[in-house]
């Protein structure tokens, strides 16, 4: 039954419909070519019996009897009729039998059934015959019998039988072979494709010839699951960071809830243990925000609201928000924007992203460091840089920093979220800017905004 | 810090079931909420945290039965959920805004986007709350609703022997001048033109600062641990009081 998929597969059947057309195509194009050749042919022995009546008409009805018997004579293929009757319908000469009813006198050349009386048996034959009724009152007939329609009909149809069938055969071959040389390709991406499905994510498509469409097609697919292999990887382990993050404050909430519910004995300490829980569910809401948030940056099309940013005092203002916390901390906070620039973005998250840098060059910098905000030209666009005296982002740590979630393993204690370096991320792709991290001690972080080319 | 760290109940810029503060205006006209929101549990909660603290709150599950109210109630304030069966809460706002109703509205949404924010801001509603969100902030946003500073055209703002001048940028408490910062300034102006009003971290962080997202470091703390530094002086009684788990407030000292 296998064996047979492939009369009922798609190729097939189009490569049956493609055969048939063909042979129908065949048909009509060798009918039509017989049609032709068949009219041609009477045309021309029409024309010849006309004039050979014209030419014996105008003869003398003596001369008459000896050119139809002359003519009778000259015809070893026995395809000449010719016969004059007398104006009562006797034959006198020829040989036809007797005059056919349907024969119009002096009509132009018809078909005609005749009984020929030279053959044995009194032969019946269709022939192309004229007649006409001579000045004495006699009537002469000319005919000749078009035996080559038949012959070419007979051509015709062994041609057919020649070429037809076997075209017709190859036809349904070469659908065959490609139905099932695709089946088998089809079957080939199937199976793989079902080991993809069921987990095996290092799966690919079979190809050969890159020229070759389905190859083309398999290489496209392998380039996607390429994309996608690495993605979905990166998403487990930012999953598990997630389900990490998240359910470290919920179990601590859970646990002061569980042995508060116990221990508690006045209301003081039982206030202190939901407190304790409401800041856990806080922090677990803090997280699914930024996710969300961070989210929605990395689908938004915000770009239509861009608006000029002027960067100097943008940077001054975040400069100001967080000289306080920069100054509790013993750290020098300062801000060297010289020249007025701005830039081509939103400058809410701008912001966002710029106080997201200092927020943790001032985190990662020990006391009595440097924080230093910046603002200049270079080459034909406007940086924006945040450096600071810390430990710095080693040059293994740098992709990673972006990531969500990430925290490097000298900065696990640190309070916070891990999602600011990704939030910074996001805003500047959706802005068109870059993002450079210089390795090494004392933290480099630089925004670049090229200059619009419009 | 721990001197002045007040609970939440007793902050006199919430009515609390306890204290009756103003009973003339309360005899005369009990605040009148209207809520509407679909889910019951939420709404049961609002409800009840509005109504302990003198709120007269009438509830409503969905949109069409709200706006209703809305127009023959004319409650005081509005809370409408962005999400709700028979009508969203935008059009509802939408619509009673075309009908030139003018009562101040806040938006409840699960929707954080920020461009929903705006959207919700610009079809009329007044403030525009995230869920999940604490109690307090609600209650907190309602009142600032309720009572937003009139436009004045004083030059000086008093609370208490606390005074600012507007126009030399100057601050002063009793005799004793404050040198502010200008970042200070605009922070104590902003406090004392709400003064006896819970004011949270959110609410600072919109309206001083201007920032839309919440920062990961306590910058309104830091900032008004510097503003409370000059304001209180150490043998002063406090001003700027700390609302554990919520805010901030500045009331007169009595």
């Amino acid at each position: 039954m296998r064996h047979l998929q492939f009369a009922r597969s798609n190729t097939f059947r189009w490569a049956f419909m493609v055969a048939g057309v063909f042979a129908a195509f065949i048909l009509v194009l060798f009918g039509f070519i017989y049609w032709q050749i068949d009219g041609y042919l009477i045309a021309r022995s029409d024309r010849v019996i006309t004039a050979q009546l014209d030419g014996i008409a105008g003869l003398s009805p003596e001369r008459r009897l000896e050119a139809t018997e002359e003519r009778l004579r000259q015809d070893p293929r026995g395809v000449q009729v010719a016969a004059i009757f007398a104006a009562d319908g006797r034959r006198m000469i020829g040989n036809v039998e007797q005059l056919p009813a349907e024969l119009r006198i002096d009509g132009p050349a018809q078909g005609a059934d005749i009984v020929r009386i030279d053959r044995g048996d009194k032969e019946r034959q269709t022939i192309r015959a004229i007649a006409q009724r001579m000045t004495n009152g006699d009537v002469l007939l000319l005919g000749r019998k078009v035996d080559e329609a038949t012959e070419i009909s007979h051509v015709v149809g062994q041609a057919l039988a020649l070429g037809l069938l076997p075209g017709f055969l190859l036809c349904l071959l070469a659908g065959a072979w490609l139905s099932v040389r695709a089946q088998r390709r089809v079957e080939e991406v199937n199976q793989r494709v079902r080991r993809i499905i069921a987990g095996d994510l290092s799966e690919r498509l079979p190809h050969r010839a890159v020229d070759e469409p389905f190859s083309k097609l398999a290489v496209i697919v392998n380039g996607m699951l390429d994309e996608m292999e690495t993605m979905i990887h990166a998403l487990a382990g930012v999953g598990n960071d997630i389900a990490h993050d998240l359910r470290t404050p919920l179990t601590r909430a859970r646990l002061a809830l569980e042995r508060g519910r116990t221990n508690a004995h006045s209301l003081e300490q039982l206030q202190a243990v939901v407190d304790k829980a409401i800041a856990g569910i806080d922090q677990s809401l803090t997280i699914i925000t930024a996710l969300l948030r961070l989210a929605e940056i990395e689908n938004s099309r915000r770009s239509a609201a861009f608006d000029d940013v002027a960067l100097q005092d943008m940077l001054r203002e975040v400069g100001d928000i967080y000289e306080p916390i920069a100054e509790n901390k013993n750290i020098a906070l300062h801000v060297e924007a010289p020249h007025p620039l701005s830039v081509r973005g939103d400058r809410d998250l701008l912001i966002e992203a710029v106080a997201n840098l200092v927020d943790n060059a001032i985190k990662f910098t020990p006391e009595g460091g440097t924080v230093d905000i910046g603002l200049r030209r270079s080459g034909d666009g406007t940086v924006v840089s945040v450096n600071d005296s810390g430990p710095g982002i080693s040059e293994q740590e740098r992709e990673a920093v972006l990531r969500r979630f990430y925290r490097s393993d000298k900065i696990r204690n640190t309070p916070g979220v891990g999602l600011g370096l990704s939030l910074v991320a996001a805003i500047v792709k959706l802005h068109g800017f870059r993002l450079t991290i210089q390795p090494g001690p004392a933290c480099r972080v630089e925004i670049a905004c090229p200059d619009r080319r419009d | 810090m721990a001197l002045n760290m007040v609970s939440v109940r007793d902050v006199p810029g919430i009515p609390n079931p306890g204290i009756v503060r103003n009973l003339a205006a309360v005899e005369k006209h009990m605040t009148r909420v209207l809520l509407i929101e679909d889910d019951g549990e939420t709404a049961e909660e609002i409800r009840a945290e509005l109504t302990d603290r003198g709120f007269d709150v009438d509830w409503s599950a969905n949109g069409i039965e709200g706006l209703d109210k809305a127009r023959s109630t004319q409650p005081d304030a509005i809370i409408v959920d962005r999400l709700l069966p028979g009508m969203d809460g935008l059009t509802v706002i939408e619509t009673l805004r075309k009908e030139q109703v003018r009562t101040p509205v806040l938006v409840l949404s699960a929707l954080g986007a920020v461009d929903d924010r705006v959207r919700g801001l610009r079809m009329g509603g007044d403030d525009y709350l995230t869920k999940p969100f604490a109690i307090v902030e609600l209650v907190a946003r309602m009142e600032a609703l309720l009572r937003r500073p009139a436009e004045s055209r004083e030059t000086t703002l008093k609370v208490g022997a606390l005074e600012l001048d507007l126009i030399e940028r100057t601050g002063r408490r009793g005799d004793r001048g404050i040198e502010l910062l200008p970042r200070e300034f605009r922070l104590l102006e902003y406090m004392m033109r709400r003064p006896d009003q819970l004011l949270t971290r959110a609410m600072l962080l919109e309206e001083v600062w201007h920032y839309k997202f919440v920062p990961a470091t306590n910058l309104v703390d830091v900032h008004m641990g510097r503003l409370r530094h000059k304001v209180d002086g150490p043998d002063e009684a406090p001003m700027i009081h700390n609302v554990r788990g919520a805010g901030f407030i500045l009331r007169a000292v009595p």
